[in-house]
Order: structure tokens, then sequence, then C-alpha cells
């Protein structure tokens, strides 16, 4: 009966050990011929589970593409994803997990500068690299972090220059006078709109109404209403996809039709978007994006293919960044040749990387130095219009039309 | 004038389809003492069933409840005497608990079937809207109100005009008294459960057309739905009606005359202040005796 506890206590020692002996093995510090294990956690489910989705089959198909021809480093790539649910405790966990426990070679990133924040402070903290296909918030690149690299073409504040060319291209009979700027209260929409209200504003448009609402906001109309008070020439909106599409609705039910509408995020959801407002209600609509499928750059045509074989869908701009991101990394890993985060990080901030978003560098702060592309629906498709090289048509809708 | 009369109108239509979510969770908590935290994700359930359902035959989503309606009554039903009587009896928490679980599954099982998408019904009336004097009033926000308040009316007579009706609130009033005069209460319950989940068919298929939902929207209509259940007094109907409506105008008034960012802040303010004063919620003294009234 007596050597009972003393058999728990002897079993519980072996079994330490045993994790332990396991825990060491696990660890990879760049060597070995092993897979490279590189870690990542998005939100699978919760309030971002649908960039979350799109970043996981972008990321995907990046690796079975490193993976098909030769790996990384000529080691093959086990990208373990995990799910934080969109929540900001949750993704500390994980990547604390990831880095401690697990022991991953690399990091990617996860969606929305929210949980970007607080995920990109772990990986600071634990000297890993963090590539981020997604988190433009400029708040993101005040905090002095070295191994941070945010891999679309600018920050949130640069998101609408796009639009503000184009208003200033017009001739000055043209442009329109007036502005309504309405935003979600997110860390990426606020800042984009912000500053695209500072610059009409700058180039002489009068600003008619403001507001700020809470992402759940699922009512419309009273904005709509405060907007069509005003009758401004343009609207924009900071828009993410569902207050995208209940902003435009309420529009045509309050029967306003801008000259000018544009929104930040959602009409780049293609079909989603142009379902939740019906297909004749996106003619003439204004968006940024980091991405087109009609791009020429190298490997864009592969990629988009491989995602419709695979999903039976368009290709998103979301996958789209996640798959630019693991080329960022996959490029700075091959050039300096070995897993160093520090040397890593160090190549970034000194070179350019070639993606099928186009051509990427960094500022010191991991800052993209780059353009969006401004994008329209037309005729039930999305165009580029600017700037000129990347644009796939010349015709720009001006004034979009009356709701249908 | 006009603006605060368009609103007032955009408040009271918006009020209606919520009188109606929460119609069904304060019944079944009223009558059974379980908070059915599922109710948001049986809403999000057949809102993509509608969608679906509009999709392939182009029948109007909003009739679709005559269809959901009867199906959510069956599921309900069916949920209560597998799973739900487990928990019969036990502590409240056991039932939020078994009830976010079934949120959970639905949830998952969405996601893995339907996609994590967004998506929303647009029939050709989605965007158009009534105009009384210079007054709009959204058509769907107006059907999705009217078929809101039928449910609600007819729900409303069952329980005040039938036998059925009045078995459920002798039950609820005095489940031993009911049961001597030879109410079964299992019954009873199931039948109240159903009853209960079949407000969210209505609902859902309302949803399908006024909001853009995904797998995971279910959250936010179960935390607004609590929140007017709680106001109005858990297990008062009249008090769902109340705190649905308050609900309605807090949301366009303040978006109107303040920002859109207090709407929600302005909402749960007057719970706080309700609960300070009344914290039974405003309907909720006579918890089990006023369910029907």
């Amino acid at each position: 009966m007596r050597d009972k506890p003393a058999r728990v206590r002897l079993t519980a020692l072996v079994a330490a050990v045993a994790m332990l002996v396991a825990g060491c093995t696990g660890s990879n510090q760049g060597g070995g011929s092993g897979p490279i294990v590189i870690g990542t956690s998005l939100p699978l489910t919760g309030q971002f589970s649908q960039p979350g989705g799109e970043a996981k089959r972008g990321y995907e198909i990046w690796r079975d593409k490193v993976n098909g021809t030769g790996g990384l480093l000529g080691r093959q790539i086990d990208l373990r994803v995990t799910d934080d649910a969109s929540n900001q405790d949750t993704i500390i966990a994980d990547y604390t997990k990831l880095i401690t426990q697990d022991r991953v070679d690399l990091l990617l990133g996860s969606f929305s500068s929210l949980l970007n924040y607080a995920a990109s402070a772990v990986a600071e903290r634990n000297q890993m690299l963090y590539v981020e296909p997604a988190g433009g918030a400029p708040n993101m690149f005040t905090r002095g972090f070295k191994m941070l690299f945010f891999t679309q073409p600018a920050t949130a504040p640069h998101h609408a220059d796009g639009i503000t060319a184009w208003v200033k291209s017009l001739p000055e009979a043209q442009r329109p006078k007036t502005a309504a700027f309405i935003t979600q209260d997110d860390p990426f929409t606020r800042p984009a709109i912000d500053s695209l209200q500072k610059q009409l504003e700058e180039a002489g448009l009068r600003t008619t109404y403001t507001t700020i609402y809470p992402a759940n906001t699922t009512n419309f109309q009273p904005i709509a209403g405060a907007i069509a008070a005003g009758a401004p020439d343009l609207v924009a909106q900071g828009a993410q996809f569902e207050d995208g599409i209940g902003a435009v609705r309420a529009l045509q039910q309050v029967g306003f039709s801008p000259k000018v509408l544009f929104q930040t995020n959602a009409p780049g959801n293609g079909n989603q978007y142009s379902d939740g407002v019906g297909k004749a209600a996106t003619e003439g609509v204004f968006y940024s994006t980091s991405w087109s499928e009609n791009a020429k750059t190298p490997l864009n045509d592969e990629f988009a293919q491989e995602y419709r074989k695979r999903f039976n869908a368009p290709p998103t701009e979301d996958a789209a960044d996640a798959f630019a991101a693991g080329q960022v990394l996959q490029e700075a890993v091959t050039k300096v040749g070995r897993i160093d985060q520090v040397a890593l990080a160090d190549w970034l901030r000194g070179n350019e990387v070639q993606t099928i978003l186009g051509r990427l560098r960094w500022a010191a702060n991991g800052e993209p130095q780059g353009n969006f592309m401004l994008a329209q629906w037309q005729a039930g498709k999305v165009e580029v219009v600017a700037p000129k090289e990347a644009a796939t048509t010349e015709k720009v809708v001006f004034p979009k039309p009356a709701w249908p | 004038m006009t603006q605060a009369l368009q609103t007032i109108a955009l408040g009271l239509l918006i009020g209606g389809v919520y009188a109606l979510m929460a119609a069904g969770l304060t019944l079944v908590f009223g009558i059974m003492n379980i908070v059915n935290v599922a109710q948001g994700a049986f809403l999000v359930l057949i809102a993509m069933l509608t969608w679906k359902a509009w999709q392939l035959t182009g029948l109007d989503p909003i009739l679709l409840a005559l269809a959901t309606t009867p199906l959510m009554f069956g599921l309900g039903w069916l949920l209560y005497r597998l799973v739900v009587v487990r928990v019969r009896g036990t502590t409240p928490a056991m039932s939020m608990l078994l009830t976010f679980g079934i949120a959970l599954t639905i949830e998952g099982l969405l996601n893995l079937t339907a996609g994590n998408y967004f998506r929303s019904a647009t029939p050709s009336y989605f965007a158009q809207s009534f105009h009384i004097g210079s007054i709009v009033l959204p058509k769907a926000q107006v059907y999705g109100c009217l078929a809101a308040l039928l449910v609600l009316g007819l729900l409303y007579l069952v329980l005040n005009r039938t036998w059925t009706g009045r078995a459920i609130r002798a039950t609820a009033q005095n489940p031993s008294g009911a049961a001597l005069v030879g109410i079964s209460a299992s019954s009873v319950a199931a039948l109240s459960f159903a009853i209960g989940t079949a407000t969210a068919g209505t609902g859902g298929s309302i949803l399908s057309v006024l909001y853009p939902f995904f797998p995971a929207s279910h959250y936010e209509w179960i935390a607004r739905l609590l929140g007017i259940i709680v106001l109005g007094g858990m297990g008062s109907l009249r008090g769902a009606w109340v705190g649905a409506i308050i609900l309605g105008l807090a949301e366009t008034i303040t978006a109107t005359y303040g920002s859109p960012r207090w709407a929600t802040l302005v909402f749960y303010a007057v719970i706080l202040l309700v609960l300070l004063v009344r914290p039974h919620g405003l309907f909720g003294t006579r918890l089990r005796e006023d369910v029907a009234t």
C-alpha cells in the first residue's frame, strides 16, 4: 500500500523527464534536415473568420508550391495553423506556445490589425521575425519594432491615396465639391478615412458629414439619412464588409446616390459583395486593393489558377496577401541562406522582394513603401483603373450611375 | 420634425423584429427557467437555410417563414426530447452551458457545410422603400416587421385562447398544481421549447433579408436578445416587446442625433439604470406569472 504514492510520484517524474526530452528534440534552431516548421495563428472562427479562412488558403497554396519545387533551403515546410477565434488573448497564448513550446523555426502573421498588434509584440519579445499579410494600422509601426514586416504595398493612412490622386486628376469643373466620410471604428479603416478626409479637404472639397460607427452596427438607415441630408458629391466609407453592404443598401433605401462612392475594403470581396448589394448597384463603386487577378506579376497566374482549382471560386485579395507574405519569408530565407531571425530582418530592411502583389520594400520600422491600386466595379466585374502601369482598363465610370 | 418622425418610424420597425426574436427566448426562460443561448445560432441557421432556399427556388425569403417556422418547431421539439430534457431541473448554468454547446455545434456545422461567407438574400424589393410624405420606410423592414407582428399575435392567441396555452401558463405559474389537474409537465415543456425555437424560424427568415450574416454572426444577435429580455424582465413577453422597442429606438435616435458609436452604449446604460431601480427588469417582478400578458 505504502509504495503506491511513491510509484505515482515516480511515474510523474518519468513523464516530466520524457516531456522535457521531447521538448529538447523538438527544438530546432535552424539546423538539421527535417522539415522547417512555420507557425501561425489565424482567426478561423469569430469576427475575422472570413479573412482568416482566406489567409489559410493563401498560406497553404504557398506551402504546397514551395514543397513541390524542392522546399525551403532544401527542406520541406511544415505549416502549423492554430485558431485564435478572433481573440487578442488567445492569439497571444497561441504565438507564445508556438515559439516557446513548439519551437517553430519561423512565424507567419495573422489577419487584422487588432490581432497582429498583439501577436507581433510576442514575436518581438522573443526576437522572432514577424512577416504579416495584414495589419496596416499606423500604430503597428510606432512601437520601434525591429522584427515586424507588413507585406502589403502601404499602410492605412496611404490606403486611399489612389482616390485622392484620381479626384485631383479631374478637370476643375468636374471635380466633386463636397464629401461625406463615414468609417467603422477599426484600427485600419479609421486612419485610412481620416487621412482621405484630410487629403480631400486640402484639395478643396467641403465636408458635409462625418461619423464613426461601431463594428457591430447593423442599421445604417439613420447614417444614410444624415448623408443624404447634405447631398455630397462624394461618399467615402471605411468599410470592412458587412457595414459596406449595409451602407449601400441604406443609401438605396433612402434614395440617395452620390456621384462618387469609395469604400476601403468591402468591394474587394468579389461575389460576396455583389451578391450583398445586388450586382447592378456595384456599378462605379471605387475601392483600394493590394492585388489584382489580372496583374502580370510573376506567379500571379499560377496562384489564381491554383486557387480556382482548389476552391472553385474566384481568388480573393486576402488569400493573395497571405501568399505574398509567404513569398517574402521565402525570399529572405533563401537569400540569407540560413534561419537566423535577426539576419533575416536585416536583409528585409535592405532589399526589395518581388511578390504577386508587385515589388515590396520596407522602411526601418517594417512599414511598406508602395502604393495601393485604385479599383472600380464596372459591368459586374472588378477593373484596376490606376496606376497606369497596373490598369486593366482606361475607362473610369464617372459619375456613378443612379441606383438601379 | 420629419427627421424625428423618420427616426421613430425606423426605430419601431426594427424594434418589431427584435421583439419577435426575443419572444422565444423569454418564453422558454419564463416557463422552463432555461436561458437558451442557442437562440442566436437558431436565427443564423434559419437565415442560412432561407438564403439557400431563396437561391434555389427564388421564393420570397420572408414568405419562406411559412416553412422554416414549422421546421424550427420540429427541431426544437426534438432537441428538447433528446438533449435539453436532461438538464431540466438542474441549475440555469447547466442549461446555458448546454445551449452554448448547441450554438457552437451549429456554428461549426454551418462553417463546414455553407462555408465561412457573408450571405444575404436580396429579393427585388430589398433596397426599395415606401414613401409616406417625406418619410422613407424600407420595404424589407416593413414586411419583416409585419411578419413579426403576425407571429407575435398568433403566439398571444395560442397562449391566451387555447387549452394548450392555458396548460403552458398553468405550468409556468405552478408546476405541481398543474400536474395535479392532469397536465403533463414534460409534454408542456417540450411544447414550450418548440414554440420558443419556432419564433427563431420566422426571425431567421426575416434576418436573411435585413442583414448580411455568416456563421459567427450569432454572438452579436444573442448579445442583443439577452439585453432585450434582461431590460424587459426575463420571462415576460410584454417585457420583450418593450425592451425590443427601446433597443430599436435607442439605436436609431442615438445614431441620428448623437453618433452611432453611442447607440450600443445608450442601450446598455438604459439597462443599467432600469436594473438599479427594478432589479427584475421592467416587467419581471412577477417573474413566473405574467409570461403571457
